[in-house]
């Protein structure tokens, strides 16, 4: 089935609100999500790999103090919270930029694409085998990122490799969006009578 | 424009932004409803019906088509046979006495078929990217049978029931912007037509009357055959659409800080603009004066059970005779007569007639307001992202500015935090609880901005002056979507209520009445203080009759002779 890109970044949103980030974060999540999927790339898959990493209980911890000095944590870094650091301290922080044991390599590639943009830089994204390019618009890939974590290094370079397909739908597995729908029940109330007629103020008659 | 000399600022936000102000708005030029029938008029749109597939029973489709001068757009309408049990406006509905698809072209036979086993199902149903919007529709089971039962014996509907209900159905929901399936507003927003907000649902709203006026003539033959009429015209045009509002366009306007901004800032410039004009023709001053009157009568027929809006119906009736008395002593011919108008209503009116007059003086001005639609949607994609490399004092700063009132509020009294919004599991309806009686904290939604931005500024003390936004967020990440806001704020003065979203003592209906103003609503009825009726399109030319000469000002009745 397919989803419109607002459904996946409603949806993603709520789920990672569900699996615990703070609602800004969540919104981070919602907005690479939709970013991923507009760009070709199972971005709900991914989050789902992330979510499930239960990696929001524990984020100050992984908060990517310097993201080149990782080397000797065990843990992992959330992409969720490197990505928006990597973003905020855009006007800061000097190419290249590594990190290490980042979870779901592929969920960085939004926040990376939002910082070309901003710099009118192309940044390059190194994983493993796989290289992918972006000038914020466009993005290139050559190569698969490893599912669960891997070591990764954001350089200024040029867009190089397979343009990724341009998207308006998205058309995630049934299985991935379920799991999505899941983290993102959570954040729904249990329906009571009572919140049915209190919470939405009804109680007069529509057979009028 | 430019040419003009504008000394007259926009009023403070901290003036607008109240939500007994918000709540007080009526329509304008610049409502959403009117912006599509004057652009329909002056581009020639065609209209068509080109199926009407209804059985005896008043079960089957119809195809309504509208042809703009790039592309055409078709409603897609089903017809049911609901037990009157059924009939809910609320959310969680489950069956309605029509459903609609608003079709991005023509559709072909598949496509209708397709639709039929998914658009009477509604959020049961899943709609692709060839639908626009989603909606449906109750009877006014009273209205409906009185209509049906005169125009089959030959007889005209009388005229004062047709008055106190205003409408043969009323929508309880018009999905859009890739709702369960449909098209994504990104999808569509280049395209001139659709460019200023809503102007899908708005469409689809103005073709589901058409379809609706056609559907109650239809069923009247079937009825009463050979001696049936049809609706005379004058009567069909004060019917409008009805439509049923809760609580799920309340969150709207706080999610979207920057697009409801756009609406008020649109407004404002807009009145800041017909305050400077420091002479006024005598046909400007005949047309205000003409839709004042227009407008009084409008008011006079405006009902409402609910003790607030009964109170506010009574504060208004009262302005509109003061204004009378003041456009009995003032002649409008002095050196800037709206200015000297506003301040006056700022002085002796109830907020509901400040704004009646604030819409009601744009009026006569459309060359100085009307491009001011332009300006409406948010197209600024790249206000999400937040910039780091701002200081912490820069951020207190913006803080201060949009919630100052707000700081010192003691957050912790159970009268400034009683509420709390959240989302129910039963079709994801959003709901407004008491934090203290329900087990609905931890569900909460980030729907208290000024209380969120209060708890920010309190942890920003301990940071220094000079530290950046990022190390602070890096630190806090709870603060980001308080942060996000405050930046998104600061190209966008209108973008924040100023008022406790979550006291005990907050009405959501004023929040629905801002929202819905700006589609161009009438007649505002509050069912609860979480749920309105209003009317869309009453007095509004049907596609056939639509012309330049009619497309703008129908929204004021005419007055009888």
């Amino acid at each position: 089935m397919s989803y419109s890109l607002n459904e996946v970044e409603a949806t993603a949103k709520r789920a990672a609100r569900g699996a615990g980030y703070s609602w800004g974060l969540s919104e981070e999540a919602g907005k690479a999500t939709r970013w991923l999927c507009a760009h070709g790339l199972d971005g709900v898959g991914a989050l789902c790999v992330l979510l499930e990493q239960g990696l929001a209980d524990d984020l100050l911890p992984n908060a990517p103090q310097d993201l080149s000095s990782n080397r000797n944590s065990q843990r992992k870094i959330c992409p969720l919270l490197a990505g928006a650091a990597l973003s905020d301290f855009s006007a800061q922080r000097e190419l290249p930029v590594s990190m290490q044991k980042l979870a779901v390599p592929m969920l960085i590639l939004p926040f990376v694409a939002s910082v070309a943009r901003r710099l009118r830089l192309c940044l390059v994204v190194n994983c493993g085998d796989a290289v992918f390019s972006t000038d914020g618009v466009r993005l290139r890939a050559a190569g698969v990122l490893p599912e669960k974590a891997g070591e990764v290094t954001i350089t200024a370079g040029d867009i190089t490799g397979d343009e990724t397909a341009i998207c308006t739908r998205a058309s995630p597995s049934a299985e991935s969006w379920d799991l999505l729908n899941s983290f993102a029940r959570r954040t729904y109330a249990p329906a009571t009578e009572e919140s049915r007629l209190r919470g939405a103020g009804a109680g007069l008659s529509d057979n009028d | 424009m430019s040419a003009m000399t504008r000394h007259i600022e926009r009023r403070e936000p901290a003036t607008v932004m109240r939500l007994g102000r918000l709540g007080s708005l009526h329509q304008c030029r610049l409502s959403f409803m009117r912006v599509l029938t004057r652009r329909m008029a002056r581009e020639k749109w065609t209209f068509s019906c080109n199926a009407f597939e209804i059985s005896e029973e008043g079960v089957g489709h119809a195809v309504y088509t509208a042809q703009g001068p790039e592309r055409v757009y078709s409603l897609v309408a089903f017809a049911h046979d609901l037990p009157p049990e059924k009939r809910s406006d609320r959310v969680i509905a489950e069956a309605w006495d029509a459903t609609f698809a608003l079709f991005d072209g023509v559709p072909a036979r598949q496509d209708i078929e397709r639709l039929s086993r998914n658009v009477p199902l509604q959020e049961a149903g899943r709609v692709q990217e060839t639908e626009l919007s989603l909606s449906r529709a109750n009877r006014s089971v009273r209205l409906w049978k009185h209509v049906v039962d005169r125009l089959a014996c030959g007889q005209q509907p009388d005229p004062e029931q047709i008055a106190s209900v205003g409408y043969l159905m009323r929508t309880t929901a018009v999905y859009g912007s890739g709702k369960f399936g449909a098209a994504d507003r990104e999808l569509i927003a280049d395209r001139e037509e659709l460019q200023a907000p809503f102007q899908v649902e708005m469409l689809s709203v103005y073709l589901t009357r058409c379809f609706v006026r056609d559907l109650v003539e239809y069923m009247a033959r079937i009825q009463g055959g050979e001696q049936a009429v049809r609706l005379e015209p004058q009567i069909a045009r004060k019917l409008g659409i009805g439509n049923s509002t809760g609580l799920g366009m309340a969150p709207f306007i706080v999610n979207h800080p920057i697009l409801f901004n756009n609406w008020i800032m649109a407004r404002e410039e807009a009145l800041a603009a017909v305050r400077s004009v420091e002479t006024a023709t005598g046909e400007q001053i005949v047309l205000f004066r003409e839709l004042f009157e227009r407008s009084r009568h409008s008011v006079m027929a405006w009902h409402s059970e609910h003790p607030v809006q009964i109170r506010k119906l009574h504060d208004l009736k009262r302005d509109i005779a003061l204004v009378s008395e003041y456009l009995e002593q003032n002649s409008l011919e002095t050196a800037f007569p709206w200015d000297q108008l506003i301040r006056w209503t700022s002085e002796e009116l109830s907020e509901e007639g400040q704004e009646l007059i604030v819409s009601l003086v744009l009026e006569p001005y459309g060359d100085l307001v009307d491009g001011y639609a332009a300006c409406m949607a948010d197209s600024n994609s790249e206000a999400f992202v937040i910039d780091g490399s701002m200081t912490v004092a820069e951020l207190r700063t913006l803080i201060q500015s949009n919630f100052g009132w707000a700081l010192e509020l003691d957050w912790s009294a159970a009268e400034n935090c009683a509420r709390a919004w959240y989302v129910s599991e039963e079709k994801l309806e959003p709901r407004l609880g008491e934090r203290f009686e329900e087990p609905i904290a931890d569900y909460e939604q980030p729907l208290a901005p000024a209380r969120d931005a209060a708890i920010a500024y309190a942890d920003l003390r301990e940071w220094d002056d000079k530290c950046l936004v990022a190390e602070f967020l890096l630190q806090k990440p709870e603060h980001r979507h308080t942060v996000r806001r405050a930046r998104m704020i600061l190209d966008a003065p209108y973008g924040e209520i100023r008022d406790n979203t979550i006291s005990a003592s907050v009405l959501p209906i004023d929040m629905l009445r801002a929202k819905l103003s700006f589609f161009g609503a009438t007649h505002f009825d509050p069912r609860s203080d979480r749920w309105v009726r209003i009317c869309m399109y009453a007095g509004a030319p049907y596609p056939e009759e639509l012309s330049e000469d009619n497309a703008d000002l129908w929204v004021y009745p005419e007055v009888p002779q």
